[in-house]
């Protein structure tokens, strides 16, 4: 039996050779920016598929003593515009996502509707208009301004999450606490939002990695010359250092550490956040 | 009196818990999209100080816009490649990693990667892989390909060079969401089937792809809003050339017209056109896919 489980025809030995060889060829272009980052500039052009031997930090060091200081103040730019965002987010959708969850009047239909649609506005509608408004607060090509557009923008998405997670926690518990003569708000920061715990995690995932990630927004919001996201940083390395790849990929990679890191340790609760309705529809 | 304070209470709940929220997006969203509204009824400029009403002037220019058209001509090739590819692709590999075991979890992982790249780095290593120099005319090299083509220089493949990007891209999503569908599936159906001497394709067709009709709804709809906004892409790869217009999409005209040329008027009259049809292609999607799954 075991035997002919070895040749069989059901690919017992063919599945997880297809599987390696189509991974590889998937994986090369993730392979090329890897082997590439630990190559002396030079090789990158003439050999770029070869292993770096022996490897050489140049190319990282280069990058971070660049004296435009390009990779510090992006990496700053960029931590703090995604953790306020995702903090403010996850606060002012957890909230709406309550009053929605549990309010019974007709009009919150609407106002859902209305929140939802908000999933598919593409950003190029808003982004005209939006810079008019930010200048009307004074908040154009400031990271407040880029903060408090980002959480209009994703707070639909946030309260799509909260709502969702909201339905299957019973109302009981608050209804009880409110008869003890807790206040909305005490009852909501010491009973409800210790249990959205979960939620709060994948909207924190999610949001985390497309805010970091986001390159139109702040190219249009910050503008050119004041202060760059590491996206908009590795835009703007492309365009000076033409010739010097060993710099450019040493940023992507460094640009990308820190989301592949968080990713890799939340990959079970990213796949979970991703597919929670791909099972039940 | 009673009454008062019950109205009185509901409202600070409303502006206390409701309020934040829908402060922000309606200053960064409904306000914006009303605004774009108003804008494109109008020839606004910048740097053209004399704004005024011209009525639906800009729709109506839309229509004969060359430049317009050519880039809904490639969006529309770009998303039909961007829904089809990654969904049949992604399937493909799903049911290929399907199986426990570490290898399986790590080949998943390779996969799924690209998702959390910023796009900006993935355009970025396609740019320089497609170059004309690049690893990937090198391999071709290797195998005696004297004249390879250019993937980003060649007007007519641009576009498909740029698409097979983002599908690459976006396979890992498709991956992932069929490969929670495909363990959603009864091992006792699949059992029961092949004791009826079903084979794997028939047992595929008849028991495992009905009961994947949600996955399939959920990649399609978010892959089409996905392709119909891309704009990263074609801003870092090939700026919408080569030549004019072969790879400029809605969303890449939309901010050219309204940043760089600076005719705000019309460009918001191009994305009110973009959202109309983003919004009635993904609801008729959505339609006709839910009600496949109910006839299931």
């Amino acid at each position: 039996m075991r035997g002919w489980a070895v040749h069989g025809r059901d690919g017992t030995v063919l599945r997880p050779l297809v599987a390696l060889v189509v991974s590889a060829v998937f994986f090369v272009p993730l392979y090329f920016v890897l082997v590439n980052v630990f190559k002396p500039g030079p090789e990158i052009a003439s050999n770029p598929a070869a292993f770096p031997l022996p490897p050489t930090l140049d190319n990282i060091v280069a990058l971070l003593t660049r004296s435009d200081r390009l990779f510090w103040a992006s990496l700053v730019n960029s931590v703090l515009v995604t953790a306020l965002s995702v903090v403010v987010l996850i606060v002012f959708s957890a909230m709406l996502g309550h009053y929605v969850a549990r309010s019974r009047s007709g009009w919150v239909r609407w106002l859902t509707l209305v929140l939802l649609s908000g999933l598919m506005i593409p950003p190029q509608v808003i982004l005209l208009p939006i810079t008019r408004v930010l200048r009307l607060f004074d908040l154009m090509a400031t990271m407040q301004g880029l903060i408090l557009f980002n959480v209009g923008y994703y707070v639909p998405f946030g309260v799509f999450v909260f709502t969702g997670f909201l339905r299957q926690v019973p109302r009981e518990l608050e209804e009880a606490a409110a008869i003890d003569g807790a206040s909305r708000m005490q009852i909501f920061w010491k009973i409800v939002f210790p249990l959205l715990r979960p939620a709060s995690a994948s909207v924190m995932i999610f949001l985390g990695v497309w805010i970091w990630n986001d390159f139109l927004n702040p190219l249009i919001i910050l503008g050119p010359g004041k202060g760059t996201t590491i996206t908009t940083g590795i835009y703007r390395a492309i365009g000076q250092y033409q010739a010097d790849f060993g710099q450019v990929f040493a940023l992507m990679f460094m640009a990308t550490l820190p989301v592949l890191i968080f990713y890799l340790l939340l990959q079970k609760d990213f796949v979970k956040g991703l597919t929670g309705g791909a099972t039940k529809g | 009196m009673e009454e008062g304070i019950l109205t009185g209470r509901r409202i600070w709940h409303f502006a206390t818990f409701a309020g934040p929220g829908l402060l922000a997006y309606g200053c960064f969203v409904l306000a914006p999209i009303v605004l774009s509204v108003g804008y494109s009824l109008t020839n606004y400029n910048p740097l053209r100080p004399s704004t005024r009403f011209v009525g639906f002037e800009n729709y109506a220019a839309l229509v004969t816009d060359q430049q317009f058209l050519a880039s809904l001509r490639v969006t529309t090739i770009m998303t039909l490649i961007v829904v089809i590819v990654p969904n049949v692709v992604g399937l493909a590999v799903a049911v290929m990693l399907d199986r426990r075991g570490a290898l399986y979890n790590a080949l998943r992982s390779v996969f799924f990667t690209p998702m959390v790249l910023s796009s900006v780095v993935v355009s970025v290593i396609w740019t320089r892989l497609l170059a004309s120099d690049g690893l990937v005319n090198q391999v071709l090299g290797w195998f005696g390909v004297t004249e390879p083509p250019g993937w980003l220089s060649d007007p007519n493949l641009a576009l498909y060079s740029l698409s097979s990007v983002i599908c690459w891209q976006m396979l890992g999503f498709c991956v992932v969401v069929y490969l929670a569908g495909l363990q959603g599936v009864p091992q006792e159906l699949q059992e029961a089937a092949a004791i009826d001497g079903a084979g794997p394709l028939l047992r595929f067709r008849e028991v495992t792809w009905p009961l994947l009709a949600p996955a399939l709804t959920i990649n399609t709809v978010v892959l089409l809003i996905s392709a119909f906004k891309i704009f990263d892409h074609v801003q870092v790869i090939t700026n919408g050339g080569p030549g004019t217009g072969t790879t400029a999409t809605v969303a890449f005209t939309v901010l050219q017209t309204g940043f760089v040329a600076n005719r705000q008027g019309y460009a918001s009259a191009m994305a009110i056109v973009m959202l109309v049809i983003i919004a009635v292609a993904s609801a008729l999607v959505l339609k006709v896919l839910q009600r496949r799954e109910v006839q299931l």
